[in-house]
């Protein structure tokens, strides 16, 4: 990479006073403190907060282990990043206000006190986290800062601060006429749905009509909604695979909810479960088996992890599409050419797949079956490092030069180690902000979907084969 | 909510410069936006895409997918960013006059 000077993370010490700004829909008037102490008390009553914030309470040692996992604090060295201060800050008015021994204190010494700037620090730092949760692992007590940074947004929220950008997505997804993030209407998705049909039948040379509200359906399939604007090629990959796999007649997309999008799993439980329950009933309305979620990090986590939370007697089985299309390739359902992607090409783990350790090395199984050149980030899996713009933050519109400099300086330097010409990003939020980082720092590298590489070198039956695909895209790239 | 004035046009924004009320975009309006996008002239081609745009969104509601966008118009994403620095979802939307997009757009 000649021309790009080389990125480095070490702490930059002239990143430190950048501030992050966000909109704020309607700005709260009056007291923030009583607000804010009245709103934390409603979450701590009618939640299980309580247990665990006494235990981190007691075992949290401000160690600062912490610090150097985490990609915000190693861009700025700014003691605010750290994953320990930042969860202090909560802690402390929990201590202080929920606590027998901290109203105890309070009264016989100068303890600490709520004030307009702790509200304004908390405002900015639980928004500087990219609730990547990497720090979480690296903590010896098993503080889970991520969800201290979760539970520190939703009480913000409740007295009104929170990212204009989150708050109107949330909003039309569940009070808005198209039940969605990026307010896609029904006409548009049934217009852009005819429009993948077309540019199939040009590239493969076979006729897919998607299925649209068909019942009694084996998956209910929900991407990122974004995707029905942004990547025509990852969800062209989705269909190829369920086509190939002679599984078009078993899947549908629901016209009441095609949105798999939760803005609710980075700053509200409320949200989270009336955003599932939505979901749920969507397939409920179809008679539909499973939920398939298309290439989303998080909406991922959220249908896998609380479907079962909230779906009751209707938590339908969640399913990944990248476990979905292993489990083809595994029995031989779908073949992918070895001999069409001849690039190097490296994978970038979505946080809210990856950190758990729930997918991780099914996409990496998927990649080495037909790509003969692929090369890991170091670190990467469950140690992976976050693109930047993770816990909503890609969202908003407004950070675009901290998720540039701050967020997503680590994984920038690591992009740009790699050497890789393609990186595989499974995941509407991660694509966005590698785009942008690509972009922002001229690395001399592709960001795509896993279904984007797949569509490349699917063998399908009865249609062009990928050789005669590869030519004819070469064709008109000229 | 700001005001966005240039000349005789005065329009209410939001903070990023995007139409409150995409009802009231007219060609004046366009010219006037596209100079916040560092656009001086509207050209032919400029017409050509705000104009689809604009088609496309009294249709259905909203913006197309991009690749639609330049396909039905004949034009590469390079020379929509040419035509609009900032891109189509920003600059070229903001100018035909559309809402800011939500989500993870």
């Amino acid at each position: 990479m000649p021309e790009t000077p080389e990125i480095t993370a070490a702490t930059q010490r002239t990143l430190q006073g950048q501030r992050l700004k966000y909109y704020i829909e309607n700005e709260p008037a009056g007291d923030r403190v009583d607000q804010f102490l009245r709103a934390f008390a409603a979450v701590l009553e009618f939640s299980d907060y309580r247990p665990l914030l006494d235990s981190y309470c007691t075992s949290s040692a401000k160690c600062n282990r912490c610090a150097v996992s985490c990609p915000v604090y190693l861009a700025t060295g700014d003691p605010r990043d750290i994953p320990c201060y930042r969860t202090n800050l909560l802690l402390d008015i929990y201590r202080r206000y929920f606590t027998i021994g901290g109203a105890v204190e309070a009264r016989f010494s100068r303890s600490f006190e709520l004030t307009d700037d702790v509200i304004d620090d908390m405002l900015e730092v639980f928004y500087r986290c990219t609730a990547c949760r990497r720090c979480t692992r690296s903590c010896p007590m098993g503080v889970d800062h991520g969800l201290i940074t979760r539970l520190g947004r939703y009480a913000l929220s409740l007295i009104g601060i929170v990212p204009k950008a989150l708050q109107v997505s949330v909003r039309e997804q569940l009070e808005g006429d198209t039940h969605n993030t990026s307010k896609v209407p029904k006409e548009a998705l049934m217009n852009t749905l005819e429009f993948l049909s077309e540019e199939l039948e040009d590239i493969l040379g076979v006729t897919m009509t998607f299925p649209v509200d068909q019942t009694d359906r084996d998956y209910v399939f929900y991407c990122a909604v974004s995707d029905y604007l942004m990547e025509p090629e990852t969800l062209m990959g989705n269909a190829a695979v369920l086509y190939a796999a002679g599984d078009w007649d078993k899947w549908t997309i629901g016209t009441g909810n095609y949105d798999g999008i939760n803005y609710g799993l980075f700053y509200s439980d409320w949200h989270l479960e009336n955003i599932i329950k939505r979901l749920v009933a969507e397939v409920t309305r179809l008679r539909g088996r499973n939920v398939l979620i298309g290439e989303c990090g998080h909406a991922s986590r959220s249908a896998h992890d609380f479907v079962p939370v909230f779906g009751g007697k209707e938590a339908y089985p969640v399913v990944s599409f990248i476990e979905y299309t292993l489990d083809c390739i595994r029995k031989k359902r779908i073949t992918l050419n070895p001999d069409i992607i001849t690039e190097r090409v490296t994978y970038h783990d979505p946080c809210n797949i990856a950190r758990s350790g729930w997918i991780v090395e099914q996409p990496r199984d998927i990649l080495r079956s037909f790509v003969k050149n692929f090369v890991d980030m170091v670190p990467h899996g469950q140690e992976n490092y976050c693109c930047g713009g993770g816990g909503g933050l890609v969202s908003v519109d407004e950070i675009h030069d901290f998720r540039m400099e701050i967020g997503g300086r680590v994984k920038a330097e690591q992009l740009q180690k790699v050497h890789a010409d393609i990186v595989i990003a499974p995941c509407a939020n991660c694509k966005k902000q590698l785009k942008e980082l690509v972009e922002y720092y001229e690395l001399p590298c592709k960001v795509m979907g896993l279904h984007d590489l797949i569509l490349k070198a699917i063998e399908i039956p009865g249609a062009k084969s990928p050789a005669e695909r590869a030519e004819e895209a070469a064709l008109l790239a000229v | 909510m700001p005001t966005f004035e240039h000349g005789t046009i005065k329009i209410e924004v939001d903070e990023d410069g995007f139409m409150d009320e995409p009802s009231e975009w007219n060609e004046e309006v366009a010219k006037a936006l596209a100079t916040t996008e560092g656009v001086q002239e509207l050209t032919e081609e400029h017409w050509k895409l705000v104009n689809y745009l604009r088609e496309y969104y009294l249709k259905f509601g909203i913006a197309p997918m991009i690749r639609k966008l330049c396909k039905e118009t004949g034009f590469p994403l390079k020379k929509v960013y040419e035509l609009f620095p900032s891109g189509p979802a920003k600059g070229a939307c903001k100018v035909a006059g559309l809402a800011k997009p939500t989500g993870c757009v």
